[in-house]
């Protein structure tokens, strides 16, 4: 039973990770019809600036808002440069965003070194909590409640703001709402800025919970970013949380009972979803 | 009347298809111009190079004395021209009144008075608030798609196609809504059904092979067997 | 158009080449360039395979290492478990071929009929699973650290060695020229150009994408097996996206749709990062030369989508029509002169 319990917590906490970058991919699909295999050097920025930030002021929550301050510039950056010049054609947006992706890999080991960086948890999250047998480890309720509130918060922007009501239109119809008035090339790089965020800001909160930080780190979380969307169905929100939810859940038990499958469960969940039921498991209505 | 729209020479390639190839316009303000012409003849192409959806490659357009072929489609929504798309563009997992919200771009006393003004044209829609518009019939549907385009004041709206598919019952009612909307702003109404289109449009154009190759008052295409034949297979 | 002029004027360049190439071990003394030629040929063959997936069909797969990576461990083992004769590795060679001609088309014919995001994160995937399957199957492929293994005798001159890379290379060019050139080529090129138009012609795309990936991936496979026997070594790099990448760069450098492009690209690429790698060792900013086509490889794919060769081609064809112009005009001006 506390097992079952720890393992739960480990995957839904690793499941909230993955959320915060899918998240930002799945919007960005939804609305952009890009897909950007860039993202992951989002998250991997996010972390090593906000983990050197948080060593170097000895304070997390300053460094967690730098890590969103160089999701939100990267994105800007990235939408400017990289994602407009080549919209509409989809294999070239494939290609650029993938180069891209290596470029700011490679800049992470000019920047900061090629050696992989430890993090230690903060003070006031480290540690657990004892219940009888049961361990509990604070950080990662944590990483599980940030989750929940993130989504919880979006959720709310998406269903009962103005500006969250076009993204959905735009993802349901981006020609309607041109035709409407509204320009979407601002809400565009609106939802990229956001998405990049948010994909920053599971960099950070990653650091600490797996101790270190590497320059792969996020090519390797960017292609479970891209399981959970593929699962969640592309472009839906909740659909992206139920996913994420899932994938973690699977890595952490399959970690444990069959370890060698773990990294192959995901990917081969992926790819029956993609062969049988392309539009995702959770995935509501498009149109 | 006055001229609201006026299009020159206009073309339009679709890839390396050239769809228009001379198109001669004029939408007059307080009218309902119908743009009629066989399937293909480009009509809803028409339509669309207006909205700036699929942009003129040469020609120019005016509307109220301004140059709006190079706008963007954002901007000529917002100069007062509506667009009701063939397929209606209800966003189908918001609801009614989602849909309309987006389409309201400030809620102003102006626009909610609007919205109250077409919620009694359209019944209907206050019946089915909160249901979702994909949930909504093929009338229904329409109707929404109309209201949307009203409820900002347009100074213009293209309609395409707004009877395709509805039974004789509800093109009626979308008649009746458009007279009705004809009070308050100027209609481009694309239609196939030339029943309707007579019986509601002021003036004609004809269309044919991306070209206008005929234009007047309504009346005089009624009574015109020869030009029904040739270019509407009708008659 | 003088095609056939054209055509007879690229046929003249190529075998000036070819001569270079055969002469050079004679010429030259360097054991260096040798093997760094035989690299080339070897990353060209690996790179045509990859322009006929993106460069003919437009299909973008990220997973073509695991083509790769069969060919070259079919040749590992078998030379390995079986004695190292030429029959061997030839048998080795077929073995590979067979098996990734089954895999991409299995692949393909589950995956193809995706949109090309999917297909591209599928590719990713499942590349992925098969590096991890490489990785555990310790008892076959001793995993990550991988294992040497004896090559055919014969190999055991460089000069031979190069001239059996170079023969192949010339070979797969000949047979894929052909290939993209019959109508089978052109129809891969119309579902390049417009998938749905192509299907509204009656074409059944999905069958002549999964041929195209058949053949990309035979092809890779061959290369494969040649990059083990280069090294007599193999381990789990032959599967990693690395590898793809390197095929992506240099297809897109070069040229995409062109197959001369590939390899002209392979020259580059591979040149490049022996002489930026030697640079790295005296200064150390080097080492990050990656970034650097990177940087190109994305200003590539925005201002350059035809790479050398292709933006070569298309300065020759204007070039050739503002001449031809100029000469009607010329004439034209003689003839109101003269009347």
């Amino acid at each position: 039973m506390d097992l079952l319990i720890s393992l739960v917590i480990n995957g839904l906490a690793t499941g909230m990770l993955i959320f915060l970058l899918a998240a930002g991919l799945t919007l960005i699909f939804g609305l952009m019809d890009v897909l950007n295999f860039a993202h992951g050097g989002l998250f991997v920025w996010g972390a090593y600036t906000g983990v050197l930030t948080y060593t170097y002021t000895e304070s997390f929550i300053i460094g967690i808002l730098v890590a969103i301050l160089t999701g939100v510039v990267l994105g800007f950056i990235m939408e400017k440069l990289i994602i407009t010049p080549v919209y509409g054609n989809h294999v070239q947006q494939i290609l650029i965003t993938l180069g891209f992706m290596l470029v700011l890999q490679e800049m992470i080991k000019v920047a900061f070194g090629p050696n992989a960086i430890p993090v230690k948890v903060p003070e006031l999250l480290a540690g657990s909590w004892e219940l009888g047998e049961l361990i509990i480890i604070k950080y990662r309720i944590f990483i599980i409640v940030v989750g929940f509130l993130v989504f919880g918060i979006f959720h709310f922007i998406l269903t009962r703001t103005k500006i969250g009501l076009i993204v959905r239109a735009g993802v349901m119809n981006k020609e309607m709402v041109q035709a409407l008035g509204i320009n979407i090339k601002k809400v565009f790089l609106f939802v990229f800025m956001t998405g990049a965020a948010l994909a920053a800001i599971g960099g950070m909160l990653m650091a600490p919970y797996s101790g270190s930080i590497y320059a792969e780190m996020g090519m390797e979380f960017a292609i479970l970013g891209f399981i959970v969307v593929v699962i969640g169905g592309m472009g839906s929100f909740s659909g992206s949380l139920l996913a994420a939810i899932l994938v973690g859940l699977a890595g952490s038990f399959m970690a444990y009972y069959v370890p060698f499958l773990s990294l192959a469960v995901n990917m081969i969940l992926m790819a029956v979803v993609l062969i049988f039921r392309p539009q995702g498991l959770f995935r509501t209505a498009k149109e | 009347m006055e001229s609201l729209l006026k299009l020159h020479n206009i073309q339009t390639h679709i890839g390396q298809f050239h769809i228009l190839q001379g198109i001669q316009f004029e939408a007059k303000q307080g009218e309902v111009s119908v743009l009629l012409g066989r399937n293909g003849a480009g009509k809803t192409t028409t339509l669309k190079t207006i909205m700036g959806l699929t942009p003129a490659s040469s020609g120019s357009i005016y509307f109220q004395n301004q140059q709006i072929e190079k706008k963007p489609t954002y901007e000529i929504a917002n100069i007062g021209i509506g667009y009701v798309p063939e397929d209606q563009g209800i966003f189908a997992g918001l609801t009614v009144e989602e849909n309309i919200k987006v389409a309201m771009r400030k809620e102003t006393q102006e626009a909610l008075e609007r919205q109250d003004y077409v919620l009694t044209l359209f019944p209907d829609l206050k019946k089915f608030w909160k249901k979702a518009g994909g949930n909504l019939s093929g009338g229904q549907k329409q109707m929404l798609a109309m209201a949307r385009a009203f409820v900002n004041d347009s100074k213009l709206l293209l309609i395409d196609e707004p009877s395709k598919g509805l039974a004789p019952i509800m093109v009626e009612k979308v008649m009746e809504a458009i007279l009705e909307m004809k009070k308050r702003t100027s209609i481009v109404l694309v239609e196939q059904n030339f029943f309707m289109a007579s019986k509601i449009g002021d003036t004609f154009t004809l269309i044919d092979d991306g070209r206008t190759v005929h234009r007047g008052a309504m009346n005089e295409l009624i009574s015109d067997d020869d030009l029904k034949h040739k270019y509407l297979g009708i008659g | 158009m003088k095609t056939s002029n054209l055509v007879s004027k690229y046929n003249i360049l190529f075998f000036i080449i070819l001569i270079v190439l055969i002469a050079f071990p004679f010429v030259a003394d360097s054991r260096t360039l040798t093997i760094l030629l035989t690299q080339i040929f070897i990353f060209s063959i690996l790179a045509m395979s990859y322009d006929i997936l993106l460069g003919y069909t437009g299909i973008v797969s990220f997973g073509h290492a695991m083509f790769f990576g069969i060919g070259a461990y079919a040749t590992a083992i078998m030379l390995n478990t079986f004695e190292a004769t030429i029959p061997v590795f030839i048998g080795s060679i077929l073995l590979g071929i067979l098996l990734s001609a089954l895999v991409s088309f299995f692949v393909g014919l589950l995956t193809l009929r995706l949109k090309s995001h999917f297909f591209a994160m599928l590719t990713l995937a499942i590349s992925g699973l098969l590096l991890v399957v490489a990785e555990k199957w310790r008892t076959v492929t001793k995993g990550n650290d991988g294992f040497t293994f004896r090559a055919p005798d014969i190999f055991k001159d460089r000069i031979v060695f190069y001239f059996c890379v170079l023969a192949c290379l010339v070979i797969v060019f000949l047979l894929l020229r052909r290939f993209v050139q019959s109508p089978l080529g052109r129809v891969l090129i119309a579902v390049r150009e417009n998938e749905q138009r192509t299907r509204s012609l009656g074409f059944k795309t999905l069958h002549y994408k999964v041929i195209s990936s058949v053949v990309a991936g035979v092809v890779a496979s061959l290369a494969g097996s040649l990059y083990a026997v280069s090294l007599r070594f193999v381990n789990t790099s032959v599967m990693t996206i690395d590898i793809t990448l390197d095929a992506l760069l240099m297809t897109i450098i070069g040229g995409v749709g062109t197959l001369i492009g590939p390899i002209v690209g392979s020259v580059v690429i591979e040149f490049a990062q022996h002489y930026l790698s030697g640079l790295a060792r005296d200064f150390p900013i080097f080492e990050r030369w990656i970034i650097f086509f990177g940087i190109i490889y994305i200003l590539a794919v925005v201002f350059f989508p035809k790479g050398i060769v292709g933006s070569i081609q298309q300065a020759l064809t204007k070039w050739k029509m503002k001449r031809a112009n100029n000469r009607t005009f010329a004439l034209q001006k003689d003839k109101e002169r003269s009347s």
